[in-house]
C-alpha cells in the first residue's frame, strides 16, 4: 500500500520524498483489521455475528466510499445493490430460475448483476444534479423491493426465500465471520489503491474541482461509470454476503435505515477518508447494540449525527484524526521558485508548431464576448493577452481549452483543428491551463493536487491500480517524483503534504502552475497567474515564466500587471470589446496610439 | 370508475402540487431544495388531527395553531439546515442537512404520534361519499386559492416583489439593500405554510400518517423536476399531471407496479429534459 | 475449520475458565432463575400485537414470581425490541443465545423477523415459541426447537373460507391485500385455496396501503359480481377505507379477513360507525362473547384477574393471553423439567390439551402447530369490548 494520504499528511514528509509505504496511513488500518481478527478468540458467537455485520457493512460502504467520499455524488439509496445482490445470490443457490449455483459461484454472478445494475443506478448522476441525483437513487431503493414483492415464483415474494449456506468451512460463526473479514480487508486494500491513483485523484478532483478535472484530462463520465461498476459489484457481494449472514430474506429487511446507515458511514467517517468511513461503519453497527433501550431512536440517534457532522465537523472523523494538519503554518511566507529545475520538468521534444485562432466569435444572450479574433501562439514563445475587464480574454482562454464552443471561427492546434467544446481532451493534445480563481481540491494535499495534473500520462488501467500491480506502482513513483519536481521548481516543496485549502492564494497559484507542468505540456494557457503576488513574487514569476518558454513550451498569458507583460512577452496582443485593437511586440504596443489611450491610460 | 379516477388523481394532484410549490418557495429564496418539504405535508395532517380531534378545538382554531406550527417548522428549517450551509452552497451539504432534519421530525412524529394512520377532521362535512366529497375538492380549492393568493403576493405587493427579486438574482438584490436574510425568513415560513396547508386539505385523503412524509418528498419532488426549478406554474401543471398518471396506473396495472411505473416515467423523463420540461437556464461555470 | 495447537490450547483454557466457574454448579442451578428472552416489535410500524402480547408476559411473570416462582427460581424475562426489522431480530437472537444464555425464547410476532431467526435458532437448539402464522415456520423435522401457540395462516384461512361458502354461502369471492410481503403472500395462499374448495374467486388485488381511494379496485371487485371481499392486510387506514368506500357505493358486500379489520383504531377513521357493520374479523372461540354476552368460564375469570392489572380496553384479549399462556408454557416445562433445551423441548412434545387462555394447545413430535383449528372463528369486527368479540352471525 502505498503512499500519503490527507489523514496522514504532514508528518509524513519525508517518508513520501522517500516514496516509501507509509505507515502513518496503513497503521491504523492494519492494526483495526487485527483487532477484529480477535474477535472470534476473545468472545461469543454474538459478538462475531456483530463482527460479520460490520464487516459486510464495510464491503458495501467501502466501496460506497468511492461515490460519495471520494466522487462526491450523493447516492443515498445504495441498498438497492445490497438488495439486488442477497435476492440475486439466494436465487441463484436455491435454483428458482437454473440448476443450482455453488455459493461463490453465485456470488460472482450477483457481483456482474450489481456491476451492471450499478452502472443503471449511477448514470443519472451524468446528467443530473446533487438533489435529483439523490432523489433517484432513493427511488431505485424503493422499486428494487417492489420487484422482489412482484416476482414472487422467484423471489418468495413477501415471503422470501432462504439464503445462501455456505460450505465448510465458512458453515461455522467463526468461518463465515473470517470470509467477511477477508472481503472487507481487500475492499480497504483495493480501495486504498483506488485513492491514491490517478483514479482516486481524479475523483476527489471532479468532486471539487470539476472545470480543473476537464482541463487536466480526467473524463468524468468515463471514471464514474467505472466506479459505478465497482461499487456496485462490491455492494452486490456485500448483499449476498448479507443474505447468509441473515440465513433467510425478505423485502422487509432492506428498509431505508439501512441505506441510512450506509450513507452516514461514510460522511461520518469525512469525505476522501478510508480509515474515517470504517470507524464509522464499525461504531454506526455497534452503536445500537449497545443502546438497546434507544431502539426506538437509533435512527433519530443518526440523522442528529449527521446534522451535526455537517454543521460542526465536516471533516468528520478523518479530520479529527488529522493531527498533521493542525501544526500552524509559518504566516507570511514568500515564494521562491527555482526556475533551474524547469529542465528536469518539461520535456524539450515538443514539436507542436502553434496554437491558431481565426475568426473566432463567441456570444452570451445575444452579446457577442469575442467578436472575430485571430491569435497565433508559438512553441517556445510568451504571448501576452492584455485588455480591459469583459474584453473577452478569459473567454478566449476557455474556446482554446474546449470549454465552449464558437459559433464561428476555428481553432487549430499544429494545423490540425481541435474539436469545439471538448475539453477533456484539451490535455492530451498538449494544452494545460490555470484559472481566474484558483481551482483546487481543498482537501487533499498540495502534492496531491500537483498530481492530478499529469493524470494524463498514467500507463496503468482500473484494474491494474486496483490490484496495485507493477504498472500501477510505477505510475505512482514517476507521477509522485515529477510532482515533487514541479513542486520544488515552484518552491513549494516544504508545503507537498499540507492541505490545499490552508495555502495562500499567491501559493495556490504556483501550485496550479506546478499543476499545469504536470502534463508536460506544449502550451500552457495562464489567467492572471500575478494577481495577490508580492512585486517580488511577480518578478520571480516572470522569471520561471521565461524559463518555462526556453523549454520550448508556448506560453499564452492573460494579465493586468502590465510591467510584467512587456517584461517577459515576446509578443502581445490587446483585445477590447471582444475584438483585436492591436498586436505586436512589446515595444510596438507600448507605442501603439489606440492602446494608450484606451488601455494603458497616456 | 373514469370520473373516480379523475377525482382522486386531481385531489392527490393538487397535494403533490402544494409540496411542488413548497419545494419552489424554499428553492427561490435561497437556492436551496429541501427534503423538508414532504415532511411538512405530513406534519399538516398530524397537526390539523392533533389540535382537532386529539385536543378537541374548533376547526377554524386547528387549522390557524397547524399554520403556525408547520411555519415554526420553516423557520427551523432555515435555521437549522439552510442557513449554516448557505456559505458553501457548492458543496451541497444541504442535501445531508436537511435530510438529517427530515429524518429527525419524520422520527419525532413516529415515536410520539403514532405509526399507523389516524384519523382526520372533516371540514365542511358535505357530500359525504361520492366523488362530490370534500376530500376530493378540498385539495383543489386549497390549491387554487394557494395559487392565487400567491400570485397577488408576488405580483402586487411590496413584499412580494422583494422575493422575485431575491430569487432572480440574490446579490444584486442583497446590494440593492434589500433584508435578504429576512425575506428568506419569511420564505421559510411562507413554504411552511403551503406544506402544512397541502397535508391538512389532503388530510382526509392521506389521513394523519407518519408515512407520508416520505411519500410526498418523492411524489412533491416530481413535479418539480417535471416543471423545472422553481417554476410554480410547471409545478402545479406537473403535480396535476403525476396525480391522474398515478392513479390511472394503480387502477391499469395494480398497486405494486404503480410506484414503479411513476418512477420510470420520472427517470426517463429528467434523463430526457434534466432542466424539466418548462425549461429553465444553465449557469455559466467557466 | 482445522483445529491448531495454539486454538486447541485456548479451547482448553476457555473450558477450564468455565468449569472453574460452573464448579458450584448444582448449587446455582437450583437457584438461578429462569432466563426467557422475548423478541418483541415493541415500537415501529406494526407494534400493537407486540405491545398487547408484552402486557401479558409482564403479568404472567409478576403473578408466577410473586407466589415463589417455579420450583424456588425466579423468572426473569429480557425483553428486545426489534422494530419488526429483520436485520436487528438477529442480532438479538444471536444476543441472546451467545450472550445473555436465555433457556427459552418467546417471539418474535412478525412473520418476516421470524423467517429470519428461525434457522438460527434451530442451529442452538434454542427452544422457542411464536405467534407467528406462516405456514412455512413451523416444520418438526426442520426446526425441531420451534413451536406455534397461534393459528397457522392455514387455519386463519380455512376459518375465512369456511365462513364465506358455509355460512355466508357465498360463491364468488374477491381477494384484496395490501403490498407488503404479508399481504402478497397471503392473497395468494388465500385465492388459492378457495380455488380449491370450489369459490369462484373473481377478482384479486394488492392495493398500496397508502392509495387515498379504494373505488377503482372496490368498482372492479363489484362489477366481477363478488358476493364477499376476503381482505389481508395489516393496514387499518386500508381497512377503514375500504368500509367507507362500501357504503359510499351503497354496496352491502361483507368483508372477511384479517383480524386488524377489529382493531380499535378503526373507529375514528370512519366516517360514520355503521360503515363497521357486515365486518368478520379472525376471532378466537376463547376470546368471545357467546349469545349472553359472556366468555368461556375460564376466561371470563381471566378478565376479572386482569380487572385494574392490565388495561384492555386498547388491545385484544387474545395478544394479552397469548403473552400470559407463553409464560406459562415455559414455567411449566421448567417445572415438569429443567431449564435444559432437551428437557423444554421434550415437555412441549408432550403436552396435550394445555389449559391456555387463549387456546387449548397440543403438541407432539410430528406436530407443532398447537392451535386447534376449530377455536378460530370469525368475530363480528365492531363488536369490541375488553379486547374480545362477539361471535360473527352463524356460529352457536
Amino acid at each position: 500500500m502505498a503512499i500519503s494520504s490527507e489523514s496522514a499528511a504532514g508528518t509524513m514528509q519525508e517518508k513520501s520524498l522517500a516514496g516509501t509505504g507509509s505507515w502513518m496511513f496503513s497503521g491504523p488500518l492494519i492494526m483495526i483489521f487485527c483487532l477484529a481478527a480477535l474477535v472470534p478468540f476473545v468472545t461469543n458467537d454474538y459478538w462475531v455475528l456483530i463482527a460479520t455485520r460490520a464487516a459486510i457493512y464495510w464491503v458495501l460502504v467501502g466501496a460506497l466510499n468511492l461515490v460519495i467520499g471520494f466522487a462526491g455524488q450523493l447516492a443515498i439509496g445504495y441498498v438497492a445493490l445490497l438488495t439486488l445482490g442477497a435476492y440475486t445470490t439466494s436465487v441463484l443457490v436455491a435454483g428458482n430460475v437454473s440448476p443450482p449455483v455453488p455459493v461463490f459461484g453465485a456470488l460472482a454472478i450477483a457481483g456482474v448483476a450489481g456491476a451492471i445494475f450499478g452502472v443503471i443506478v449511477g448514470l443519472p448522476a451524468l446528467r443530473l444534479r446533487t438533489f435529483y441525483f439523490a432523489i433517484s437513487t432513493l427511488g431505485f431503493a424503493t422499486i428494487i423491493t417492489q420487484i422482489a414483492l412482484a416476482w414472487q415464483s422467484v423471489t418468495g415474494g413477501g415471503i422470501g426465500l432462504p439464503g445462501p449456506e455456505m460450505p465448510a468451512p465458512f458453515h461455522t460463526h467463526a468461518g463465515f465471520y473470517f470470509l467477511c473479514l477477508t472481503a472487507a480487508g481487500l475492499i480497504t486494500w483495493m480501495t486504498a489503491n483506488i485513492a491514491h491513483s490517478r483514479f482516486g485523484r481524479g475523483l476527489i478532483a471532479v468532486r471539487d474541482a470539476d472545470v480543473a478535472a476537464e482541463a487536466t484530462g480526467i473524463r468524468k463520465a468515463r471514471l464514474l461509470m467505472t466506479i459505478f461498476v465497482f461499487t456496485g459489484a462490491s455492494a452486490a457481494i456485500a448483499g449476498g454476503l448479507f443474505a447468509a449472514l441473515q440465513t433467510y430474506i425478505t423485502p422487509d429487511a432492506f428498509t431505508f435505515d439501512l441505506s441510512v446507515l450506509f450513507f452516514i458511514s461514510v460522511l461520518i467517517g469525512g469525505r476522501g477518508s478510508i480509515l474515517g468511513p470504517l470507524l464509522g461503519t464499525v461504531i454506526l453497527t455497534l452503536l445500537p447494540e449497545f443502546a438497546a433501550p434507544l431502539a426506538a431512536w437509533s435512527t433519530f440517534l443518526y440523522a442528529v449525527l449527521l446534522l451535526v457532522i455537517v454543521l460542526v465537523a465536516p471533516g468528520g472523523i478523518a479530520a479529527l484524526l488529522d493531527f498533521g494538519n493542525r501544526r500552524v503554518l509559518r504566516a507570511n511566507r514568500t515564494i521562491v521558485p527555482k526556475a533551474a529545475l524547469v529542465g528536469h520538468l518539461l520535456a524539450t521534444d515538443k514539436a507542436k508548431s502553434g496554437i491558431a485562432l481565426r475568426g473566432v466569435v463567441l456570444s452570451f444572450l445575444g452579446v457577442r464576448a469575442i467578436d472575430g479574433v485571430d491569435l497565433d501562439v508559438e512553441a517556445g514563445k510568451i504571448h501576452g493577452l492584455i485588455g480591459p475587464n469583459g474584453s473577452g480574454k478569459t473567454t478566449i482562454l476557455n474556446v482554446i481549452s474546449g470549454f465552449y464552443g464558437p459559433e464561428a471561427g476555428s481553432i487549430a492546434l499544429g494545423g490540425e483543428a481541435l474539436k469545439p467544446g471538448d475539453s477533456e481532451s484539451r490535455a492530451s493534445q498538449g494544452i494545460a491551463r490555470t484559472f481566474q480563481t484558483p481551482r483546487i481540491v481543498g482537501e487533499a494535499s498540495v502534492l496531491q493536487n500537483v498530481m492530478i495534473g499529469g493524470t494524463i500520462r498514467g500507463q496503468s488501467t482500473f484494474v491494474e491500480s486496483l490490484f496495485c500491480l507493477p504498472r500501477h506502482r510505477g505510475d505512482e513513483r514517476t507521477l509522485r517524483s515529477e510532482a515533487m519536481t514541479a513542486l520544488s521548481a515552484v518552491g513549494l516543496e516544504s508545503l507537498a503534504d499540507i492541505r490545499a485549502d490552508r495555502l495562500q492564494h499567491s501559493e495556490l497559484r504556483f501550485m496550479e502552475i506546478a499543476r499545469a507542468c504536470m502534463a508536460r505540456p506544449a502550451f500552457i494557457l495562464l489567467d492572471e497567474p500575478a494577481a495577490g503576488l508580492s512585486a517580488d513574487e511577480i518578478l520571480r514569476l516572470g522569471q520561471f515564466l521565461k524559463a518555462i518558454s526556453r523549454q520550448g513550451t508556448g506560453v499564452l498569458l492573460v494579465e493586468h500587471h502590465a510591467d510584467l507583460i512587456f517584461d517577459i512577452c515576446d509578443y502581445v496582443t490587446v483585445l477590447n470589446l471582444g475584438r483585436v485593437l492591436a498586436q505586436g511586440t512589446p515595444a510596438e504596443i507600448r507605442v501603439h496610439k489606440e492602446v494608450i489611450s484606451a488601455y494603458l491610460g497616456g | 370508475m373514469l370520473a373516480s379516477i379523475i377525482a382522486s388523481g386531481l385531489a392527490v394532484g393538487a397535494v403533490y402540487a402544494l409540496i411542488g410549490v413548497t419545494y419552489n418557495t424554499m428553492f427561490s429564496a435561497s437556492r436551496v431544495m429541501s427534503f423538508t418539504a414532504g415532511q411538512l405535508g405530513m406534519l399538516g395532517g398530524v397537526f390539523g388531527s392533533l389540535f382537532v380531534l386529539r385536543l378537541g378545538l374548533p376547526l377554524v382554531v386547528g387549522l390557524v395553531l397547524m399554520l403556525v406550527c408547520c411555519a415554526i417548522v420553516g423557520l427551523i428549517t432555515e435555521f437549522i439546515a439552510v442557513r449554516p450551509v448557505l456559505k458553501s452552497l457548492d458543496q451541497h451539504l444541504y442535501v445531508l442537512s436537511t435530510l438529517a432534519l427530515a429524518l429527525m421530525i419524520q422520527q419525532v412524529v413516529a415515536v410520539e404520534w403514532s405509526t399507523e394512520p389516524q384519523a382526520f377532521p372533516r371540514v365542511f362535512g358535505t357530500g359525504a361519499g361520492g366523488i362530490l366529497d370534500e376530500k376530493f375538492w378540498l385539495p383543489v380549492l386549497t390549491c387554487a386559492v394557494t395559487i392565487c393568493a400567491l400570485e397577488l403576493l408576488y405580483r402586487r405587493t411590496l413584499t412580494g416583489l422583494s422575493f422575485l427579486a431575491i430569487a432572480e438574482d440574490n446579490f444584486a438584490a442583497r446590494a440593492l439593500g434589500l433584508p435578504e436574510r429576512n425575506l428568506r425568513m419569511a420564505s421559510y415560513a411562507l413554504a411552511g405554510m403551503i406544506g402544512g396547508l397541502a397535508g391538512f386539505s389532503g388530510g382526509q385523503l392521506l389521513l394523519a400518517f407518519v408515512a407520508n412524509g416520505p411519500l410526498l418528498n418523492f411524489y412533491g419532488f416530481v413535479p418539480v423536476a417535471l416543471g423545472g426549478l422553481g417554476n410554480n406554474r410547471g409545478a402545479i401543471v406537473g403535480g396535476f399531471a403525476l396525480g391522474l398518471f398515478q392513479q390511472a396506473a394503480n387502477f391499469l396495472v395494480g398497486g405494486i407496479f404503480s410506484s414503479v411505473a411513476v418512477f420510470m416515467l420520472f427517470i426517463a423523463v429528467l434523463l430526457a429534459a434534466p432542466r424539466g420540461l418548462f425549461g429553465g437556464h444553465l449557469a455559466r461555470r467557466v | 475449520m482445522k483445529t491448531t495447537r495454539r486454538e486447541f490450547a485456548i479451547g482448553t483454557a476457555a473450558s477450564a475458565a468455565a468449569s472453574a466457574f460452573s464448579f458450584p454448579c448444582p448449587a446455582i442451578a437450583q437457584t438461578e432463575p429462569i432466563r426467557i428472552g422475548w423478541l418483541a416489535a415493541l415500537t415501529g410500524a406494526s407494534s400493537a400485537p407486540a405491545i398487547g402480547f408484552d402486557r401479558g408476559v409482564r403479568y404472567a411473570a409478576e403473578t408466577i414470581n410473586a407466589t415463589g416462582g417455579v420450583k424456588g427460581r425466579k423468572i426473569e424475562v429480557t425483553t428486545r425490541d426489534t422494530q419488526g426489522d429483520p436485520t436487528k431480530a438477529v442480532n438479538a437472537t444471536q444476543e441472546m443465545i451467545s450472550q445473555l444464555k436465555v433457556h427459552a425464547v418467546w417471539g418474535p410476532t412478525n412473520s418476516g423477523e421470524s423467517l429470519a431467526i428461525t434457522p438460527i435458532m434451530a442451529r442452538a437448539k434454542m427452544p422457542n415459541i411464536h405467534p407467528c402464522v406462516i405456514d412455512s415456520l413451523i416444520d418438526p423435522e426442520k426446526f425441531p426447537n420451534a413451536f406455534r401457540t397461534s393459528p397457522s395462516n392455514t387455519q386463519w384461512n380455512d376459518a375465512v373460507r369456511t365462513y364465506c361458502i358455509k355460512v355466508l354461502k357465498v360463491k364468488k369471492v374477491a381477494v384484496i391485500a395490501d403490498t407488503t410481503g404479508y399481504g402478497v403472500a397471503a392473497a395468494k395462499y388465500s385465492t388459492e385455496a378457495l380455488k380449491k374448495d370450489g369459490a369462484d374467486v373473481v377478482y384479486v388485488a394488492n392495493i398500496d396501503a397508502t392509495q387515498p381511494d379504494m373505488t377503482p379496485d372496490m368498482l372492479r371487485a363489484k362489477n366481477a359480481g363478488a358476493e364477499a371481499i376476503v381482505v389481508w392486510s395489516t393496514s387499518t387506514g386500508m381497512d377503514a377505507r375500504m368500509f367507507n368506500t362500501r357504503a359510499t357505493m351503497r354496496w352491502d358486500v361483507a368483508f372477511v379477513g384479517h383480524p386488524s379489520m377489529s382493531s380499535g383504531e378503526i373507529k375514528s377513521l370512519l366516517e360514520k360507525p355503521a360503515n363497521w357493520e357486515k365486518v368478520y374479523a379472525v376471532g378466537y372461540r376463547s376470546c368471545s362473547y357467546d349469545a349472553n354476552g359472556k366468555l368461556p368460564p375460564r376466561n371470563e375469570e381471566f378478565v376479572a384477574q386482569l380487572k385494574g392489572k392490565v388495561e384492555l380496553s386498547d388491545t385484544l384479549l387474545w395478544w394479552v393471553a397469548g403473552g400470559v399462556d407463553a409464560i406459562n408454557l415455559i414455567a411449566k416445562a421448567v417445572e415438569n423439567g429443567s431449564t435444559s433445551p432437551d428437557d423444554i423441548i421434550k415437555y412441549w412434545n408432550s403436552v396435550k390439551k394445555f389449559p391456555g387462555y387463549f387456546g387449548d394447545y397440543t403438541w407432539s413430535p410430528t406436530e407443532h402447530n398447537g392451535y386447534p383449528g376449530d377455536d378460530v372463528v370469525m368475530s363480528d369486527a365492531s363488536s369490541a369490548k375488553n379486547g374480545a368479540f362477539k361471535l360473527a352471525p352463524g356460529y352457536s
